[in-house]
């Protein structure tokens, strides 16, 4: 009963980071601030998820079970360690091509 | 206009959903695909014959090995027409609707160069492991092989394009894609030569040291990576020249 509703905590937790990167994304004013929300906040909502999937996988504690929750577990690391790179990539590529940062003075022309 | 499009859609839309409820639910026994005698002759006598326990690679490599064969060559002439077409006609100068566009020349990266000195071996390891698991779990030689090639982009996207032909020469690749088929047909041809159909496995254990049963078994594999050679190397030269203009040189 107890391991169900962990990882329920856990999945909801990473749908909420989910949206935030989500909102982030549309809101955001410029190229940096926007990758920002989404290289962040991908990376933590697929690791909570895929915490939570390894959770659940666990409550049977067969070795089947086991695997399975190791291979998850191998997804979210491999996620942890190629989401920040690709996101540090596009932002390096953005910069080296001049891409322009926003600044608080940019606001009051655009409205 | 506008309003005449919305209702031909609409209209579309209602019809396949009045249809889609005349179609059978999720693996109910009594729809048509189940319960003919074909489906019912692979689902029983799948694995008294091959002695491979996912049904799809049976199928896919065995049953309908013809078909098989001939998706493999259908990528590799793909290849072959990409190269055919970028080579005669990718060096004169392209220049893009919007005028010239100057990229700046690719500076190194420490973070993404050791991120992907890190994932290559475990990619290539994973795809070995799918190519070489299709027997028990979905996968096989075009996925294992996409997965391979894919990490040869990998290479080329994060260091650049003459790094990975320093690893793998265009050159070889093209064998290798050449290779890829011939294994596949060599082993229908062998079949051929012992006595039976194009493609029939089981005669095989005439030179392998197996029974029939276990002869489709070992056979299946052997034309998984037949497909996984194919798809690599043409995965891969089709990168490298459609990202090159055909030139092999520069690239993205």
């Amino acid at each position: 009963m107890i391991i169900p509703a962990i990882s329920a905590v856990l999945i909801a937790l990473g749908l909420l980071f989910f949206i935030g990167g989500a909102v982030g994304i549309l809101r955001f004013p410029d190229f940096y601030t926007r990758m920002h929300a989404a290289g962040k906040g991908d990376t933590m909502s697929m690791f909570a998820i895929c915490l939570g999937l390894a959770v659940y996988q666990l409550q049977d504690p067969t070795p089947a079970h086991i695997l399975v929750a190791m291979k998850i577990l191998l997804i979210a690391l491999f996620i942890m360690m190629t989401s920040p790179t690709s996101t540090h990539a596009l932002i390096k590529a953005g910069f080296i091509e001049g891409l322009k940062m926003w600044r608080r003075k940019d606001r009051k022309e655009k409205s | 206009m506008k309003a005449l499009g919305l209702i031909a859609v609409l209209g579309t839309g209602l019809l396949l959903l009045a249809a889609s409820r005349d179609f059978p639910n999720w693996g109910d026994p009594s729809s048509p695909a189940s319960s003919y005698r074909l489906s019912r002759h692979f689902i029983t006598q799948t694995i008294n014959e091959t002695a491979v326990p996912n049904m799809v690679t049976a199928v896919l490599a065995d049953y309908r090995g013809y078909d098989t064969l001939f998706e493999a060559v259908v990528i590799f002439t793909a290849g072959i027409a990409v190269i055919g077409i970028l080579r005669r006609y990718g060096n004169r100068d392209f220049i893009p609707a919007g005028g010239e566009v100057h990229l700046t020349p690719k500076q190194p990266d420490l973070i993404v160069e050791s991120t992907v000195r890190l994932l290559i071996p475990v990619i290539q390891i994973f795809a070995l492991y799918v190519i070489a698991h299709g027997h028990h779990s979905p996968g096989g030689g075009f996925q294992g092989g996409v997965i391979f090639g894919a990490s040869f982009i990998l290479l080329a996207l994060a260091r650049d394009l003459r790094t990975a032909q320093n690893w793998v020469a265009e050159k070889r690749m093209l064998i290798l894609a050449c290779c890829g088929i011939l294994i596949y047909a060599g082993i229908g041809v062998l079949c051929q030569l012992l006595g039976e159909n194009f493609l029939d496995y089981q005669i095989l254990h005439r030179i392998l040291p197996t029974d029939p049963v276990m002869a489709r078994y070992h056979s299946i594999l052997g034309v998984e990576i037949g497909v996984a050679f194919t798809v690599t190397a043409i995965m891969f030269s089709i990168y490298s020249n459609l990202s090159s203009n055909g030139q092999m040189k520069e690239g993205i």
